[in-house]
């Protein structure tokens, strides 16, 4: 009896206890981690001061959770890897590595959503200033302001790296470092679009390659009337509102974008024309290739150069390319070399996939930059020291660089006899890919010359280097917290009207350019663009007149 | 007639009022009946009254680093924002345009099948009926909105390929502003009719049977008895449903909302956006909280105000249906 009743209670008070934490884990728990963050950002400061040259305390096993963007596999094949890098990782630091994805359904929205959280398990983030709201976030503190003696003392190949290279003053906000820049590491992401050079040549196109955006019209009507299983342009719509009228701007126009101040998704809404570098213009409002851009678009709907149901489509058109039902898909150059060529070659042998890129025929084309790619501490980091040192490795330390990049040799990868990266017999990128999507820190003193990229990519990265301009705008930070509001409203217009003229919906695209127009006026146009402006002049001021260097 | 229908919603309130001092006894005597309630009072205070306070963030320029009560106060500025977006109006107005027609004529449906449902004497049918209309309640918005979008499709669509093999004009539903409330009232319906229908039908078995078969002894027809006894019955419930649905007139389906339009397709946002998938897409888009917190308000602000003053309408006209 007396038993039974023990138990009972014992029970009463387990099952208490346990609702008492559910319920407290709602509120308290941020507090308890905020101070625990906010205590450890106080050692940090005492550590990097007394320890500098001195022992490095790693007594304790900690997880770091790095943030990168991607489908996380289902292969096992990064399980595999992170295995035998955790043990090394473990041996030397006294650490381990796990990972978040996030996915690319919604990666805009789930990215952001992620780091406005304030999750205090993310220690390593993947960021950049031009495609994933870099300087955004930092002025919004989502990351963690990183000292020089930081950095000297946790990540000191990194840091010396950076250092030769002269590139911590582009990471810098209010004078604290907040990125750790993916600069030794070339990679072209200027966009454009791929295409077939088979039927290119049919269509009647010189040479089977095309150098002018109109020349595209060729291209798609070609394939509206010889290949009746293919859409000419089979884009997703949906994930792509702004469809290319910005890639139309680039290609008619010396206009030059500001990265980090994005209205809305039109990342490319603010900028300036390289002829008057000093003077902050949007081409949406004030340049008249907008109508030509817009017209364009409506002859290819009307011609049927997408689906009629455009904007609710979410297909993925470079799948569709490989299967040869889309004539074309939209990305970037690194893509064009390292995937299209390899994949199509492989999958429509003779396609001859080739790459129109924007600002072909008036070499509106800029060099990579420094901070297309970043790594960031999270701002709610519970280890930042012990990050910094597992950065640090992986971006330098050969062994753990290739584990994380290409994976355990032999199974996912071989070293030819010249020291290029080949794959084993039987693998298949869309089956065996690792996707651990280290772009954080990739590192060209390490990487490997891929054997299964396109074999003309040396060659198509020394014309773009020598054709291209350095962009000037690297470390030109805007004030966006003053004009947050009158952004939202102006982004408010752009997302009513863009996809429709991304997409050719209106029936008279330049009367819906100029509605458009007045309604950006009336959300504040003017009052962001004096806003910016002063910024610019201030960046001025403090830098010099802006220039557009060309060549190497 | 009786005119009082009590559906036991009252009961609560009528304790009688005693002095503060016996309060707590009046509270220790009902403990078994204070402990049963105790999940309820502990669910609204978990995700009603704490979250109460994030209501500051619609006042501030929310950034993460500083949090809720860190971050820099603005006044009304969000609030401004959506004023000067000019949307302000047109959200509203869909949004309640939207729920005025789900609650009246969905309410309406809803009788009306439960009615049907009464008549129905075949057991088995009857059974298998409401199971069938059930059914839709618990398919997923999102695969409702798949299945919309492979119906009704341009070029692939179910219904565009069978007006082109018979010779017809394919229709451009997803550019076309003005088909779409018609196609999401009937999704709505066709989701919410079923499940909503099953609160009228239990009421309908709740009426005193002795009613009804005196009714039928005195020879009334089916529709008389329809007419002056199961609908005059209804009517208590019928408002107190009325009443709790125009309290969440200024809140719109989203999932519903967002999937069957594809959320960012322009075309369709001057009959289809509202406040919800307003607030989602300018927060996930600018992810601006500050504002979406600011829209929740206002939407929030403008419902108690309606509830409020249906509440104090229905209790001019009759003080026994009135919910406080």
């Amino acid at each position: 009896m007396r038993k039974t009743n023990t138990r009972k209670r014992a029970i009463a008070l387990v099952m208490a206890s346990m609702m008492a934490m559910s319920l407290a884990g709602c509120g308290g728990g941020n507090d308890d981690a905020n101070k625990g963050s906010s205590s450890n950002s106080g050692s940090t400061a005492t550590s990097t001061s007394t320890s500098t040259g001195g022992e490095i305390d790693t007594s304790s096993h900690e997880v770091i959770n790095m943030l990168v963007l991607g489908n996380r596999p289902t292969n096992g094949r990064l399980e595999a890897m992170l295995e035998q890098l955790n043990a090394i990782l473990n041996e030397k630091v006294n650490a381990e590595l796990e990972y978040t994805y996030v996915e690319w359904t919604d990666w805009q929205t789930q990215y952001n959503l992620q780091l406005l959280s304030g999750d205090t398990s993310l220690d390593l983030i993947c960021t950049a200033t031009d495609w994933l709201y870099g300087w955004e976030n930092v002025i919004k503190g989502a990351f963690m302001p990183l000292t020089e003696d930081m950095l000297q003392t946790y990540a000191p190949n990194t840091y010396a790296q950076v250092t030769e290279d002269d590139d911590w003053e582009i990471c810098k906000y209010d004078g604290d470092i907040y990125f750790i820049p993916e600069d030794n590491y070339i990679q072209y992401t200027n966009h454009g679009m791929f295409y077939r050079g088979d039927w290119a040549a049919e269509a009647g196109i010189p040479d089977g390659t095309i150098t002018e955006f109109e020349q595209l019209t060729t291209y798609f009507q070609w394939i509206k009337d010889n290949q009746p299983d293919c859409i000419p342009w089979d884009v997703p719509g949906k994930n792509n509102t702004a469809g290319i009228l910005g890639g139309y701007l680039t290609s008619k126009t010396d206009y030059t974008l500001f990265n980090g101040v994005g209205v809305g998704n039109y990342t490319d809404f603010w900028g300036v024309m390289q002829s008057d570098p000093g003077t902050v213009v949007s081409p949406y409002m004030e340049s008249d290739a907008l109508y030509d851009a817009a017209e364009l678009m409506k002859e290819w709907n009307d011609m049927g150069v997408w689906r009629e149901d455009v904007l609710n489509f979410d297909g993925d058109s470079r799948e569709e390319m490989y299967a040869g039902t889309s004539g074309a898909d939209q990305h970037h150059a690194q893509t064009y070399y390292s995937s299209i060529v390899p994949n199509m070659e492989a999958k429509q042998p003779g396609s001859d996939p080739k790459f129109y890129y924007w600002g072909m025929e008036n070499q509106n084309v800029a060099h990579p930059l420094k901070l297309h790619q970043a790594c960031a501490i999270s701002a709610n980091s519970q280890h930042p020291e012990r990050a910094l040192m597992v950065y640090d490795l992986l971006r330098t330390d050969e062994e753990c660089y290739r584990l994380l990049n290409y994976g355990i040799e032999g199974e996912d990868y071989v070293v030819t006899d010249d020291g290029k990266l080949a794959r084993p017999d039987g693998w298949d990128q869309s089956t065996d890919a690792l996707d651990s999507n280290f772009w954080l820190g990739r590192n060209d003193d390490l990487e490997l010359q891929d054997s299964t990229w396109w074999d003309g990519t040396q060659d198509f990265i020394a014309n773009l280097n020598s054709i291209g301009y350095d962009y000037p705008f690297e470390n030109f930070i805007i004030d966006t917290a003053s004009i947050e509001s009158k952004q939202a409203a102006l982004a408010n217009v752009l997302s009513k009207y863009i996809p429709q003229l991304a997409y050719g919906k209106f029936d008279d695209p330049r009367a819906a350019i100029d509605d458009m127009r007045e309604e950006l006026k009336a959300a504040g146009y003017d009052e962001v663009k004096a806003s910016i402006q002063e910024d610019l002049d201030a960046f001025v001021a403090e830098h010099g007149e802006v220039q557009f260097v060309r060549g190497e | 007639m009786k005119k009082k229908t009590s559906q036991g919603t009252n009961a609560a309130v009528a304790v009688p009022y005693k002095k503060r001092s016996s309060l707590f006894k009046s509270l220790w005597n009902s403990r078994t009946l204070m402990l049963m309630c105790l999940p309820a009072i502990i669910f609204f205070i978990v995700f009603n009254y704490c979250p109460l306070p994030g209501i500051w963030i619609a006042f501030t320029n929310y950034n993460f680093r500083g949090g809720i009560f860190g971050s820099p106060f603005c006044g009304l500025d969000n609030f401004e924002f959506l004023i000067n977006s000019g949307e302000l109006w047109l959200l509203t107005r869909n949004t309640i345009l939207y729920n005025l027609a789900f609650i009246v004529l969905g309410n309406i449906f809803q009788i009306v099948i439960a009615l049907m449902l009464n008549e129905i004497r075949n057991k088995w049918f009857k059974k298998v009926s409401q199971t069938v209309m059930f059914l839709p309640y618990f398919i997923s918005v999102v695969l409702i909105g798949a299945i919309a979008f492979n119906i009704l499709n341009y070029d692939t669509g179910a219904l565009n390929t069978l007006i082109r093999e018979t010779g017809g004009d394919p229709l451009q539903i997803y550019s076309q502003a003005g088909i779409w409330p018609f196609i999401i009232f009937f999704c709505n319906m066709w989701q919410q009719t079923g499940y909503g229908s099953v609160v009228y039908f239990a009421a309908i078995c709740g009426i005193d049977s002795s009613m009804v078969e005196a009714a039928e002894v005195d020879g009334a027809t089916s529709w008389q008895r329809i007419r002056h006894i199961i609908l005059p019955s209804l009517k208590g419930t019928f408002i107190i449903l009325l009443l709790f649905a125009l309290g969440g007139i200024m809140r719109g389906n989203f999932g519903l909302f967002w999937n069957l339009t594809g959320g960012v397709n322009s075309q369709l946002f001057e009959t289809t956006d509202i406040i919800e998938t307003f607030v989602y897409r300018t927060m996930t888009t600018q992810n601006n909280f500050s504002t979406s917190s600011a829209v929740g308000l206002y939407q929030s602000l403008f419902g108690f105000v309606l509830v409020m003053i249906s509440n104090w309408v229905v209790k001019r006209i009759d003080p026994d249906y009135a919910l406080f």
